[in-house]
Parts: structure tokens; sequence; C-alpha cells
């Protein structure tokens, strides 16, 4: 049972988060059903309280108790919830960070309702009562004390770069090519992830083609954006904008990741009310740029393996970037092979929304990728790309499960295998 | 000459990418008592920022970390 004072902190904030948004995807859901048969995760588990239109209702239901006459008179016929229903509380719980925020249900439903909104009310309620998701919030914290204290890494994580530029030098063959940190005024800050997966191949391509950049001290990935909690994901997020300028950089470039693309260009703002003073761009759309441009050339054709490619929800549904990645992919091979079906309509991965780095939802991501693997199955091919680290680690844990016999890469890592040099 | 640290649990985590080194550490950190030494080995270099900011923000400790060629060693011992 939850005491006085949450209780009243969870409706104050349900009471702050209904607005005109709110209120007309509450309103117009016709419960057509539409959104069931579009979720990956209802259409695999068969279990009613992952349809869209039920996460929405969880919300409903506490909006009637408080906020709706009917609902406050009459309860159990307008389904009105206390917002201390225990069950009610685990099933939002549940519901809210099992979703991976993929949005596919609101392209089939026939008002747009966005369910990711929803949640995100869902996300900003459980966080009043300090029932958020444990492991988002603490790699949401260690995020952020790595921006309070680089000196706790900076030493070590700068000596493992250095060994890495020999590496970059024989692959371009190009005796000055490096792994640049903290250069000022450079044109180019680019924000990798942790590991060197997301460094090495990315530097490869820049040294390559004579970019003028930098490399950020921090990661791409922003966990308080999973957790739903706008005030840490502002705080990671400003790491790197004050790196940007204390850099005095023209351009960001994030590195293939959906969510830390979207964070930067279009929630930070949004967060803020302050526009960056540099431009964001997407790496995968950096290197489609590269391309046309002539800074950097491909081979044609390494091998005759088919390579098929999937569409991150947060890079092209989310992100809208759904024609870079494959002009890529076209200008290395002729042996691209659609997944069906693609683009817009294209089947979550079952591992977004930080759902990859929530051990007690490892069970559940993998058996709700099974859609994806069917779809990856039907190509026969044996590269997949995706730029997307998440949508990667799980297309790692798919491959390994259900035998798909095939190659994951990330296009920075297919593109610098098979650059021209 | 440098002290040996004994540790109550020993965690391969290479190979692994981030940030889940950092997950399986916080995951098994209430596996060894208060006291308690966890020995982790891991290889993605992101695990350098990762697992130190991890243990000071949940009030944890890292005794010391080692680069030996490519496996970085942190010794994390539970504070709470």
């Amino acid at each position: 049972m939850l005491d006085i004072e949450k209780k009243e902190l969870m409706i104050q904030t349900l009471k702050n988060k209904v607005n005109k948004q709110l209120l007309y995807y509450l309103d117009v859901c016709a419960r057509c059903a539409i959104c069931r048969d579009a979720c990956h995760q209802y259409k695999v588990t068969r279990d009613p309280k992952y349809i869209p239109a039920y996460r929405a209702e969880l919300i409903r239901r506490l909006y009637k108790k408080y906020f709706s006459v009917l609902g406050k008179l009459f309860p159990k016929i307008y389904e009105a919830k206390d917002i201390d229903d225990e069950f009610l509380l685990s099933e939002l719980y549940q519901v809210t960070y099992a979703c991976t925020g993929c949005r596919r249900c609101m392209y089939y439903c026939p008002f747009s309702i966005d369910t990711l909104h929803i949640l995100s009310v869902a996300k900003a309620i459980l966080l009043s009562a300090g029932m958020e998701n444990q492991i988002l919030r603490e790699l949401s914290d260690a995020a952020i004390m790595k921006g309070e204290n680089i000196e706790l890494f900076k030493d070590i994580f700068v000596t493992m770069l250095k060994e890495s530029e020999p590496e970059i030098r024989e692959k371009i063959k190009d005796k000055n090519a490096q792994i640049p940190i903290d250069k000022k005024n450079a044109d180019v800050l680019y924000v990798a992830l942790s590991g060197m997966h997301s460094i090495l191949p990315a530097a490869i391509i820049f040294d390559k083609a004579k970019i003028n950049w930098t490399l950020s001290m921090f990661e791409a990935a922003n966990y308080g954006y999973f957790l739903g909690d706008s005030q840490k994901a502002k705080t990671i997020a400003d790491r790197i904008v004050s790196e940007a300028k204390r850099l005095n950089v023209k351009e960001v470039i994030i590195t293939e990741c959906g969510h830390a693309y979207r964070v930067m260009n279009f929630f930070y703002e949004a967060w803020t009310g302050q526009k960056p003073p540099f431009k964001v761009s997407a790496l995968i759309d950096s290197i489609s740029r590269y391309i046309k441009d002539g800074l950097i050339e491909v081979n044609k054709n390494p091998s005759s393996e088919i390579v098929t490619y999937h569409d991150p929800c947060q890079v092209g549904r989310n992100g809208g970037f759904f024609e870079e990645p494959r002009y890529v992919i076209n200008a290395i091979t002729d042996n691209f092979r659609e997944l069906t079906p693609n683009r817009t309509k294209s089947w979550c991965c079952g591992g977004g929304g930080g759902l990859v780095a929530i051990p007690e939802m490892d069970e559940f991501r993998i058996k709700t990728g099974e859609i994806k693997a069917n779809q990856i199955k039907e190509t026969e091919a044996r590269i997949i790309i995706s730029p997307c680290e998440n949508c990667r680690l799980q297309l790692d844990s798919l491959n390994e499960k259900y035998g798909m016999d095939i190659k994951v890469k990330s296009m920075m890592e297919f593109v610098a295998e098979n650059l021209k040099v | 000459m440098t002290e040996e640290i004994k540790a109550d649990m020993e965690l391969d985590l290479k190979g692994l990418l981030c940030p889940l080194p950092m997950v399986r550490v916080s995951q098994n950190i209430t596996k060894v008592p208060v006291g308690g030494i966890i020995k982790a080995v891991a290889t993605d270099p992101g695990s350098l920022a990762d697992i130190p900011s991890w243990a000071k923000s949940t009030g944890n400790e890292v005794l010391k970390t080692e680069k030996v060629e490519k496996d970085l060693i942190f010794y994390i011992k539970r504070l709470k």
C-alpha cells in the first residue's frame, strides 16, 4: 500500500501531464484493435496486456478516477481505478518498461494514437513514486557521474585509444591518421558509444574522408530517456552539449544509435527551450553524404553474400532515415534483399527502449523477437546491417536463439570493411 | 610488492559490449556480502568509464583497475 504522500505525488504528476494531446488520445480510441496486430509483443505472446490500446487503458482508468465526474461518482461502472491499485500498478510497470517505443502501432492506428506518448505519462507517474526500473536508473546515474568525474577514466581511456591508432593507419595507409580528443575548433564532434566497436570504424571513415574531427569523451546512449526521466536525460545530454560548445565545433555527429540522435536533435530543444548552437547529424546520414560527395569510395560487390537491412525503429520510423542506409548498402553490393515489410511498417526487433540492458526482460525480448527472426530467415541473407546498437545486440541474441546463421554488422563497420584505399 | 586482492566472486565479462559489463556487476553485487569483493574481467574499453561511475553513483567502490593485455580487470567492493 502506498503512503498518502506518494499517492498525492502520483495524482499530481498525472494532473501535470494532462494536456490536449493526452486527452485526444484517451478520448479518440475506438477500441478497433488494429493496434493489436501491429504490436510484435502482443502478436507473439497473445497476452492482452501488451495490446497498445490496453496499455493506454491503464492510464485512462486513472484519469477517470481523478478527473472525470462519472468516474469519480461511479468508479465500478466506468472502470475508474485508484492510483494505488496494486494490480494496476504492477501491470502499468510491466507494459510500460516492456514497450520498445517502436511506434508501429501509431502507424497502423486510424487516429495515429501515440502509445509511446501515453507511456511517457506512465513512466512519469511511476518515477514520482520511486517505482521506476532500477537498472535504467543506475545506468542514468552512472552516465551523470561520468560527466562529473572524467578523471575517473580519462587517462586509461585515452591510452586505449592511442593503442588503437596503428590499426587505423594500417587500414587506410595513412601514417598521420589518429583518434583526436579535445581538439578545439574541430569541424565535427563525433559522439560514439562506450566501446571501440563504435569508435574504430567511424575513425577509419572520418580519417579517410579527411574530416577535421574530434571524439567526444562521452557516450551517445541516454538511459535517462529510456527511464522516462527528462531531467536526468537532459543532464546526460548536457555533457555533450557543453563539450561541443567548449570545443567550438560546427557539427555534432551522433553514432549509429537511434534514440541518441533523436534526443540531441529533437528532444534537447524541447526540454531546454534552446536550440543547440551546432548542427546535429546522424552518422548514417553523414556516411551517405561522404559517399555521394566523393569524400570516400567503396568497393563494389566484395562478395556474393546476400545482405539485408533492419530498419531500427528510432532511425527509420521515428528518425526519418529510410533511404540513406539503402543508398550506402546499394553502393557496396548488388545483393541487397529487403525484409518484408520494411520502412514505416518494419517489425521491431524487440530489443529497443533499453530492453537489451534490462536482465529481467531477456527471455521476453528474445521471445518477442521471433517475428523479426523469421523475417530475416526468409531473405536467406548472410549479413544483416542495422545502424542501432540496441538492435544489433538484440539481433545477436536472435541469431543465437533462432539459428539465423547471419553476421550482424553496423553500417560503419560494413563501410569501413569495404572502403577503397 | 603489490598486495593480492582476494575476490569473493569472479565475473567473466569478456566480449560483452557496454553497458552489459556494468549491468552484470550490478546484478551480482548483492550476491557478495557487504565488504565482499567482485573481480570482473571485461574487454570493452567503455567499461573503464561505466564501472567506476556506476560504483561511485551506487555507493560502492572500485578498489583497483588493471589492464593486462586486452583484459580490463576491476576489483569492486560492496559497501552497502
